[in-house]
């Protein structure tokens, strides 16, 4: 059985960029979601993922009705994507949390909204291309979007061995840090839009139902049990890493989408960090 | 006499609120430096608004207000440089996991230009900031998981940690246990006698830091009064600030002052 997999795997191009993309959104999730998690605005990725959606089928429509025929999907996604980062940062800009998880709740209705009344306008052939979008799938990518998950992922990278210290100084004490002389404000939007743009592409690249799977149960549970800020990035890595991978074998076994299988066990692993913490807690 | 130029000097102040309402009317007021100041008066009476709009977080509205001889509305990227704050405890937020030593390390690492390392230097002024709130033990351990008052020690270490000559706290003891609160003054007594450094400290209960500060002003919305402690605790003054219920004591030759708010953990927003 695992020999059939390997051997699968070697002449498959498309189980290669299957495993390819797995570990990229892995490392995805370990830099951007982690953040977001420490920001404490895990919401934003459910925000952003919608959001580009919307700015995805604007794209559409823009250009069957033939008024951008330049106008790309993808750039309408990032587009929304930034603009949903910009009013949560702006909302967000004296450091309270609460006030951003309701500027991510508007902006969420209003390009969901937009997504769906778009869709009337469009002619129905290109419907799937929208909703493409929201399920995706990891055995269907194509080579533009490994570049979009290879870029994505190392300009994450770059920006969090960057700004690790300055991202984590925005999350615990925005007034503080800038009282200090820090340029908290300058951190925190460019720790959001820069975390909006990596998901309006994952979520190109693999479904919107993925980026959840992955951006936001491994975090979460990687930060209720784990001390440190470098252990907590490791730890999403690796259950977002083993999450996908049990999905993508999974989906051989039993009949159901690799993307659902991943979601399915990273949000069992919420489950039971929240138990583990339960357990060894001294009190 | 000395040249330097004033710790503080308002000049006509007035701040609003982001909702329009002032906060702040028609302040004038000099303290020199060197000195450890109180700024006291009852919740939203402009306490926090002061040191905000003293570091730049906030603009006047009108008049202007210096610190050390610089504008804070022009200069606010000097003023930064030379102060150390401790915010408002609701400020900090607790989703991000740092131990108690990476805490007390902002406090010198925020004052450096990216990629911030701490040296070794680093590490023993936060080690030896740590010792001076009687937390060592605590060095290694989660942050999130202390109690309110060991959270104040903490952060009040960070402020001794780094460098400047001005420190400013808001309400540095609320929420803090007996033992924490007499830490925290006790820690910046000592810090205070043993350094060249101006502390500023906003609290709404004058009596516990009573023997420790040089100077006190007293706000509501406007200037209400400026001087040593046992100056300001004037009956007739202290009642029209706090109400009619508001009591002067005297004890051991000092005059404390008793109102409905003494003790009781409340702060602006």
């Amino acid at each position: 059985m695992i020999i059939d997999i390997i051997s699968l795997i070697a002449s498959s191009p498309v189980m290669q960029r299957a495993l390819l993309a797995t570990v990229l959104v892995a490392v995805i999730a370990a830099t951007s979601g982690t953040f977001m998690v420490f920001r404490g605005l895990s919401f934003l990725t459910s925000g952003v993922a919608h959001a580009a959606l919307g700015g995805a089928s604007l794209g559409l429509f823009l250009q069957a009705t033939g008024i951008a025929p330049w106008f790309d999907p993808i750039l309408g996604a990032v587009i929304f994507a930034v603009f949903v980062a910009l009013l949560t940062a702006y909302a967000g800009e004296r450091g309270v949390a609460q006030r951003m998880e309701v500027a991510v709740g508007v902006s969420f209705a209003l390009s969901m909204s937009l997504a769906v009344f778009l869709m009337y306008y469009l002619p129905p052939t290109m419907i799937p291309q929208i909703w493409g979008y929201l399920i995706g799938d990891i055995l269907l990518l194509d080579n533009l979007d490994i570049v979009l998950l290879v870029g994505t992922a190392l300009s994450l990278v770059l920006l969090v061995i960057l700004f690790k210290k300055e991202f984590v100084y925005v999350s615990i004490d925005m007034e503080g840090s800038t009282a200090h002389g820090m340029n908290a404000r300058g951190y925190h939007y460019l720790m959001l839009i820069f975390a909006a743009v990596a998901i309006a592409l994952t979520t190109k690249a693999v479904g919107a139902i993925l980026v959840y799977a992955v951006l936001v149960a491994p975090a979460a549970a990687s930060n209720e049990i784990l001390k440190t800020v470098n252990s907590v990035i490791i730890g999403v890595f690796v259950i977002a890493l083993a999450s996908m991978l049990a999905g993508l074998a999974g989906s051989f076994t039993i009949l159901a989408s690799p993307s659902a299988i991943a979601g399915l066990i990273a949000a069992l692993s919420y489950i039971i960090a929240i138990q583990i913490k339960r357990f060894t807690r001294k009190d | 006499m000395s040249t330097q130029p004033p710790l503080i000097e308002a000049e006509n102040l007035s701040v609003k609120y982001s909702n329009g309402d002032l906060a702040l009317e028609d302040v004038t007021f000099t303290i020199d430096s060197s000195t450890f100041l109180a700024v006291i008066g009852p919740n939203g009476s402009g306490k926090s608004t002061l040191l905000k709009t003293m570091l730049g977080l906030l603009k006047p509205n009108e008049g202007s207000i210096k610190v050390l001889g610089y504008d804070a509305k022009r200069a606010y990227k000097t003023i930064r440089h030379l102060v150390r704050y401790v915010p408002q405890r609701d400020q900090i937020e607790h989703t991000v996991p740092m131990k108690v030593k990476d805490i007390v390390l902002m406090g010198r690492l925020l004052k450096k230009p990216p990629p911030r390392f701490s040296t070794t230097k680093d590490s023993e002024c936060a080690k030896a900031a740590l010792h001076r709130v009687g937390l060592d033990e605590l060095w290694n351990q989660p942050f999130p998981e202390l109690s309110g008052g060991q959270r104040q020690r903490v952060l009040v270490a960070r402020a001794l940690a780094g460098e400047g000559p001005v420190m400013m706290l808001d309400e540095p003891m609320s929420g803090a246990d007996h033992d924490s609160q007499v830490r925290i003054v006790e820690a910046l007594q000592e810090y205070y006698n043993e350094n060249q450094v101006n502390i500023i400290m906003v609290t709404h209960d004058l009596n516990p830091i009573h023997m420790v500060v040089k100077d006190v002003l007293m706000l509501n919305r406007t200037v209400m009064g400026v001087g040593h402690p046992c100056a300001i605790m004037d009956l007739d003054l202290v009642k029209q600030v706090y109400g009619p219920t508001a009591k002067i004591v005297e004890l051991d030759g000092h005059k404390y002052c008793i109102t409905h708010d003494s003790g009781i953990d409340r702060h602006d927003h």
